[in-house]
């Protein structure tokens, strides 16, 4: 997407600071983290288990399970307003009404003892202050723009009757009910077949267009967001340590976590290989970071300095390509793509 | 036994699931998991077996391990059939084939230390009657799967995913296999990590001699590893050939969906791409449709297809699909 005039910020998310309270210790699982997503765009979160793209997403909901998980610091500005100072009352409208959600799991966010019918309705009513006639009208529409067939028979069925690939589509229409201007899609199609995988994300990504909604992606595949996202941070226990356009940190990217993630995976584009070529070492355990950076032990082109002092996110280049490395800068000359055998 | 016999043989697998009829009522139903399954493997040889969920694979798998008894077919091991074995006759046997499991927390006791784990199937076995040369085996295998002695005296939980897998793979060594049957071995890891384990299954395979039959959804990993790739829907193989053929010149419907479905970490590439779309789901194996299987969500399907089932058919030189078009 392209940040000329007239496109505004839908959602700002400025040092963000969730950390959680374990016996082991304090887990900082989001650690000052600040992104944006601009209207109409989609932007995703990438990065492995524990690197902090769920916890920001459930931050931005304001859904962190207390006690032992807080927001300690920083500010979500949402259509310009810090969301993390509104009332629950206040933060409910926007939850659902404002900001849709797709989860991994739609048979676990899904009501099991509540038609589809009425756990579409419920949002329309309550939100958009429907009569239940004009909110059944609207769910058999929105079942049948995301492609479930026989829209008015599905709305008599539970959730169980429903396969997986059929859930995620109601999951889907859901999230879009109110007219929401941004989507937060954690791991939407992690837990889906290949085939039904590349169905539900052309839907998202019709849809998105169709309707002007931003989405966030959460993703831990490398493969999704470069299809359908226009800019793309990668996190990496807690921080965000690369953001940049799809196209640019596909193509070069500046960090050696990214780098590495890259060229860990084999492609089917590409000739085989005789080997892959791992990220070696563990990922970090988060109650237990090393000092400096946190991917310094991993890391093929660290320094001295790496392992002393954290380095901060700079730009790589004009536009908006940002790295949190401190020889980004010699990372240019290093293929993505290894060399084939 | 001649040197280039198979190692596995499996004709015409089969394996029904009885549902329903219970206290609730339900109408009783056939589930046709795996439905007249065969192919051979070569000593040394990778096999990967790949299909979305409820495709009858990981049944496939443990219907070799006997795990699941077979409906009917035969499992030719070393040229002995399996299914025709009882429980102490296959003791021996199950030295010879082992499996990996996708989850690797879940297929480890959590009360047992990794020296524990390892040291179990060395004395079941009777592999290693002393003590003392069981924990020197045990340091063998840690350092084979790239972990450290000390490994031995920690728990499960107190290793990453990574690790628990080596403990995994370590201890499927443990017993000296000379097949493994690998079901998702990588697909519950970090991305960062599969590659460490792929490698590592490679090595291992270069140095002790094995053979593997690799259970997997995810193709562009199926493709690194195998040799030769079967591709299962609805319980039945829709095509089988070696990787190069199945990649390069795929025949069937399916197989040319499922490939063109996997995402390629790529935007400047993924833009230009024409994608084919599959419409609709996999059918239930309760009732799967009649004809082939396929013909519901077959972009080219014709009358015939409704009607009847096709046969696996050789196509080429080794290349065998299940497809009147093909």
């Amino acid at each position: 997407m392209l940040h000329s005039a007239g496109v505004s910020t839908l959602l700002s998310v400025e040092n963000l600071q969730t950390h959680f309270v374990t016996r082991s210790g304090v887990v900082r699982a989001v650690d000052d983290v600040s992104w944006d997503v601009e209207e109409g765009e989609t932007v995703a979160l990438v990065g492995e288990s524990g690197c902090g793209k769920s916890v920001s997403a459930l931050s931005i909901m304001r859904l962190v399970a207390g006690p032992a998980g807080r927001i300690v610091g920083g500010r979500v500005l949402f259509k310009g307003r810090d969301i993390l100072k509104l009332s629950e009352e206040e933060m409910r409208r926007v939850r659902g009404r404002e900001i849709g959600m797709v989860f991994q799991e739609p048979m676990t966010s899904l009501n099991p003892v509540l038609s589809i019918g009425r756990q579409l309705t419920e949002g329309l009513e309550i939100h958009l202050g429907m009569t239940p006639a004009d909110a059944r009208r609207r769910a058999a529409e929105l079942l049948g723009m995301v492609g479930i067939p026989d829209p008015e028979r599905r709305l008599a069925q539970y959730p169980h009757q429903f396969s997986g690939g059929m859930r995620q589509r109601m999951m889907i229409a859901m999230a879009l009910a109110c007219k929401p201007s941004l989507i937060l899609a954690d791991e939407p199609t992690t837990a889906l077949d290949v085939t039904i995988q590349a169905q539900i994300l052309e839907l998202m990504k019709d849809l998105s267009r169709r309707f002007g909604v931003a989405m966030l992606i959460i993703t831990h595949n490398l493969g999704v967001v470069a299809r359908y996202a226009d800019r793309v941070n990668v996190m990496y226990a807690g921080r965000i340590i690369e953001r940049g356009s799809a196209r640019e940190l596909y193509a070069r990217p500046r960090h050696p976590y990214t780098l590495g993630l890259l060229r860990s995976v084999p492609r089917l584009d590409e000739p085989r290989r005789a080997r892959l070529d791992p990220i070696e070492g563990q990922p970090p355990d988060l109650t237990r970071l090393p000092p400096g950076c946190a991917f310094t032990p991993r890391c093929a082109f660290s320094v001295a300095r790496c392992g002393v002092e954290s380095p901060p996110l700079a730009a790589v280049d004009q536009g908006g390509h940002v790295s949190a490395c401190w020889e980004a800068a010699h990372l240019d000359r290093v293929p993505v793509r290894s060399a084939a055998t | 036994m001649k040197e280039d016999a198979p190692l596995l043989e499996v004709r015409n697998l089969v394996k029904h699931f009885h549902v329903g009829g219970g206290l609730f009522g339900g109408r009783a139903g056939v589930v046709r998991a795996v439905d007249g399954v065969s192919f051979a493997i070569r000593r040394g040889e990778t096999l990967g077996l790949v299909g979305e969920s409820g495709c009858g694979k990981t049944t496939v798998g443990r219907c070799l391990l006997q795990l699941e008894r077979p409906t009917s077919g035969q499992v030719l091991f070393e040229g002995r059939d399996l299914t025709t074995l009882d429980e102490d006759e296959l003791r021996p046997i199950r030295r010879r084939v082992q499996v990996i499991f996708q989850d690797p927390y879940s297929s480890l006791n959590p009360r047992m230390t990794v020296g524990q784990i390892l040291a179990e199937p060395l004395m079941v076995h009777d592999i290693v009657t002393d003590r003392e040369r069981r924990g020197q085996r045990v340091r063998e295998l840690l350092s084979h799967v790239g972990l450290l002695a000390q490994h031995a005296h920690r728990y499960p939980h107190q290793l990453s995913g990574g690790q628990r897998q080596r403990v995994g793979i370590a201890r499927a060594l443990a017993v000296e296999p000379a097949l493994i049957v690998c079901d998702e071995p990588v697909s519950a890891l970090d991305v960062s990590i599969q590659a460490q384990i792929i490698n590592l299954l490679e090595d291992l395979q270069a140095g002790f001699g094995l053979t593997y039959l690799f259970v997997a959804h995810d193709l562009s990993v199926v493709r690194h590893i195998s040799d030769r790739v079967a591709v299962m829907y609805l319980g039945k193989i829709v095509e089988i050939t070696d990787r190069k053929s199945l990649y390069d010149v795929p025949r069937h419907p399916y197989t040319k969906a499922l490939l063109s479905a996997v995402p390629i970490p790529d935007p400047a590439l993924e833009g230009q791409r024409e994608r084919v779309v599959l419409g609709g789901e996999v059918p239930s194996p309760l009732n799967p449709p009649a004809g082939c299987a396929f013909h519901p969500r077959c972009p080219i399907a014709i009358d015939r297809c409704r009607a009847e089932g096709p046969e696996l058919r050789e196509i080429g030189p080794g290349h065998r699909a299940a497809c009147i078009l093909a």
